[in-house]
């Protein structure tokens, strides 16, 4: 029956009827996983804490909402906190009465300076630019030591011709292809270069040779955004929440903006003034 | 290109400037044989705009008397110069007519930077040092690295050395809390251990925006006066020690009934730019009358000020520097930093760390900061540990007495510095790696 471009038969499939088929019923029984709440505990309940616990719970696109606000919300929070309070740039003053050279002064001696001042980059922007050229070439600029980036290739001479790479990997700045990796993976590794038996078999801890304390002390320096601290260990208790109005302890949250307040007295002023202007 | 023959030849300007940039305040001063605090100029490191159009840069914002409604622009960003434009100005403005008048070419130069910054900002500055100051000489380096010559034996109670010549410190864990960021700093013999340097970018600004905020939200709109507001918190603010007491004592009860306990809760009183010029704090005056005034409805014949009480915005800013998850960041705070720090080291470095904490910045005046990041250290630790956590005298002009200290000392700053002759002729990525501490290798 093959007709067309194919070039072999297709099994022919043709659905027979039989005699147990009949209408179905347009819907079929699922067992239901979990336990159910007695719906008799929810009827009628406004609660919409409690309503998202038993039916089911919040599919996760509602999840996802929430916490999305969440996180802009804390987003937010924090580049106010970062904020410099600086409305428009203000101006340098220009010095009147200036030798001619007054000009060059300000625009820079060299063409070197010049370009510098007048770049307009942020912090941002260096650090973004950083990243990227860490990205591209695996090292920073003004390293020399760094991995070219074949290095990362899988190697191709035959096992027994192999020269033994683990110099080259650990010796390096802790940024190619590790830049996920936190750093604390890395130091570990330079003691271990060196002397490696110094520190691991005596019970008391001695005092790491020169050797060792030269290699920790000119390992390159780590880029930014490694050394930000990293977030606690899972296990402490959760992040403790105030009250919007008053600063106390929070105690209930806003079912609207998920916001806490402490006493009924906070909550008020909360609705009143703060609650609709982040709804609406 | 040998260094270290070249070195012995080097002969060095008799004048070094010591420049602590900060984000907030610049620290400078020559260096002499004996250096002191006194010698140490602070200035404030920003060009302002004051409410009638005026400009006035670097430590020309002392004159100003009226500080509502001024506008800063602040070249140092996080720790590291990103405006050049706007820093060049305030330099020159100093070095010409200012605090540190002298002449860049007969000038070695010390600047601070904080670590961990972008490889072409640090190329960017030994540019500017160079080609646009024109400094005979220069040494650029992480600001904790100068807290090592300090007299640490004396701030922590070990006994005396010998000579001068004992400097730099031989084991240093340094704390340091400015304006825009806070690190810390393992140190050995003066030289960072890179990897464990860690950074968390909560300080000043950040305590001072909070605290701005809160207050802005609950009794006056402060959010224009930036400056106020950091005068608030140098004379409010506390760390405490035991958290939930405190906030207990500031709350005002369910219907607002409780009394306020006073040794917490404090009123404000905002300068009138009349009669006074710089807020006062007072204690809190929970009487109705008082409440009155405050409101503006009081009909008695008295001097009309703006006052405002502060309870947990007394301590609930500068928390962050231990919560920091307090405001939703998900990262340490400085105790915690510190066992991080620790926990990249070798275990037998650790116990002299501990042992040598020291603490600089400006945010460590802060009441309480050194008492209980002393408890949260010890609590993270064996109680087998020696743990001392000591501020420096000055917290604000330690780094730069160190590097003046550095300076006095010939013989050490000719092992550091790079001539501008020495910049020309090998460029500036050798310099970059000069200065951090790759010599000849």
């Amino acid at each position: 029956m093959a007709t067309g471009p194919l070039r072999f038969r297709t099994p022919h499939i043709e659905e027979l009827p039989t005699a147990q088929s009949r209408q179905s019923a347009g819907f079929a029984w699922v067992p239901v996983s979990g336990a159910q709440d007695d719906p008799a505990k929810n009827w009628g309940t406004t609660n919409r804490k409690r309503q998202r616990q038993s039916t089911g719970g919040q599919t996760d696109q509602q999840k996802e909402a929430v916490s999305a606000r969440q996180q802009r919300e804390v987003e937010r929070r924090i580049k106010d906190l970062n904020s410099d309070n600086s409305k428009e740039t203000v101006e340098i003053p220009k010095k009147p009465g200036q030798q001619p050279s007054g000009g060059a002064f300000k625009i820079g001696k060299t063409s070197g300076t010049k370009k510098i001042m007048s770049s307009g980059k942020s912090l941002q922007h260096h650090l973004e630019d950083e990243q990227a050229e860490i990205d591209r070439t695996g090292r920073r600029e003004g390293e020399v030591d760094a991995p070219a980036p074949n290095a990362q290739r899988a190697s191709k001479t035959p096992l027994h011709r192999r020269k033994p790479r683990e110099d080259s990997s650990a010796s390096n700045s802790p940024a190619p292809a590790v830049s996920s990796m936190p750093p604390p993976a890395i130091p570990r590794e330079v003691v271990q270069l060196d002397d490696s038996d110094g520190d691991e078999e005596s019970q008391l801890p001695g005092l790491p040779s020169a050797a060792e304390m030269e290699a920790l002390l000119n390992a390159p320096p780590l880029t930014y955004a490694q050394a930000r601290a990293s977030s606690p260990p899972p296990g402490l208790p959760p992040p403790r929440r105030f009250c919007e109005t008053c600063g106390y302890w929070g105690r209930a949250r806003c079912l609207k903006c998920g916001a806490m307040t402490c006493s009924v007295v906070c909550k008020d002023e909360h609705d009143q003034s703060k609650c609709l202007k982040m709804y609406a | 290109m040998t260094p270290q023959k070249s070195r012995t030849e080097l002969d060095l300007s008799s004048q070094t400037l010591v420049l602590d940039n900060g984000a907030y305040h610049i620290k400078a001063g020559f260096s002499s044989d004996h250096p002191t605090y006194k010698e140490c100029r602070t200035f404030p490191n920003c060009i302002a705009r004051t409410r009638d159009k005026e400009i006035l840069v670097g430590s020309e914002l002392a004159q100003c008397n009226d500080y509502g409604d001024i506008d800063f622009r602040r070249p140092v960003e996080k720790g590291y110069i990103v405006d050049w434009e706007g820093e060049r100005a305030i330099w020159s403005r100093e070095l010409e007519k200012g605090e540190i008048k002298c002449n860049p070419k007969e000038t070695n130069l010390i600047l601070t930077e904080a670590p961990n910054g972008p490889q072409a900002l640090q190329t960017h500055s030994d540019q500017m040092i160079f080609e646009e100051f024109e400094f005979a000489s220069a040494y650029r380096c992480i600001a904790p690295t100068l807290n090592a010559y300090n007299d640490t034996r004396s701030l922590f109670g070990d006994p005396q050395a010998p000579s001068l010549e004992a400097l730099p410190a031989e084991v240093l864990l340094l704390v340091d809390t400015g304006y825009s960021h806070t690190t810390v700093t393992p140190l050995f013999h003066g030289r960072p251990a890179h990897n464990a340097i860690r950074r968390l970018n909560i300080a000043g600004k950040q305590i001072s925006n909070l605290l701005s905020e809160l207050i802005s939200l609950r009794h006056f709109n402060v959010r224009d006066e930036p400056y106020i507001v950091d005068e608030i918190k140098e004379d409010a603010c506390f760390v405490s020690t035991d958290f939930t007491h405190d906030i207990e004592a500031c709350w005002s009860g369910n219907s607002n009934r409780k009394d306020l306990d006073r040794s917490v809760v404090v009123d404000y009183v905002l300068p009138d730019y009349t009669n006074t010029y710089r807020g006062f704090v007072r204690p809190h005056d929970s009487s109705r009358a008082a409440e009155l005034r405050r409101l503006g409805l009081s009909t008695l014949d008295q001097p009309k000020e703006d006052f405002f009480p502060l309870g947990n915005e007394r301590f609930g800013p500068p928390e962050l520097l231990f919560n920091p998850s307090d405001v939703g960041l998900s990262c340490e705070g400085v105790p915690g930093m510190i066992m991080q720090s620790l926990s990249t080291l070798p275990e037998a470095l650790r116990p002299g760390l501990l042992a040598n904490i020291m603490v600089v910045g400006g945010c460590s005046l802060l009441p309480g900061f050194v008492e209980r990041l002393d408890m949260e250290v010890r609590k993270r630790v064996n109680s087998d540990f020696v743990v001392r956590v000591r501020r420096a005298e000055d917290p604000v002009r330690s780094t730069w007495l160190g590097g003046a200290r550095l300076a006095s000392n010939r013989s050490l700053l000719r092992q550091h510095v790079v001539t501008k002759q020495q910049y020309e002729e090998n460029g500036a990525p050798w310099t970059a790696r000069q200065f951090a501490g790759k010599r000849g290798r």
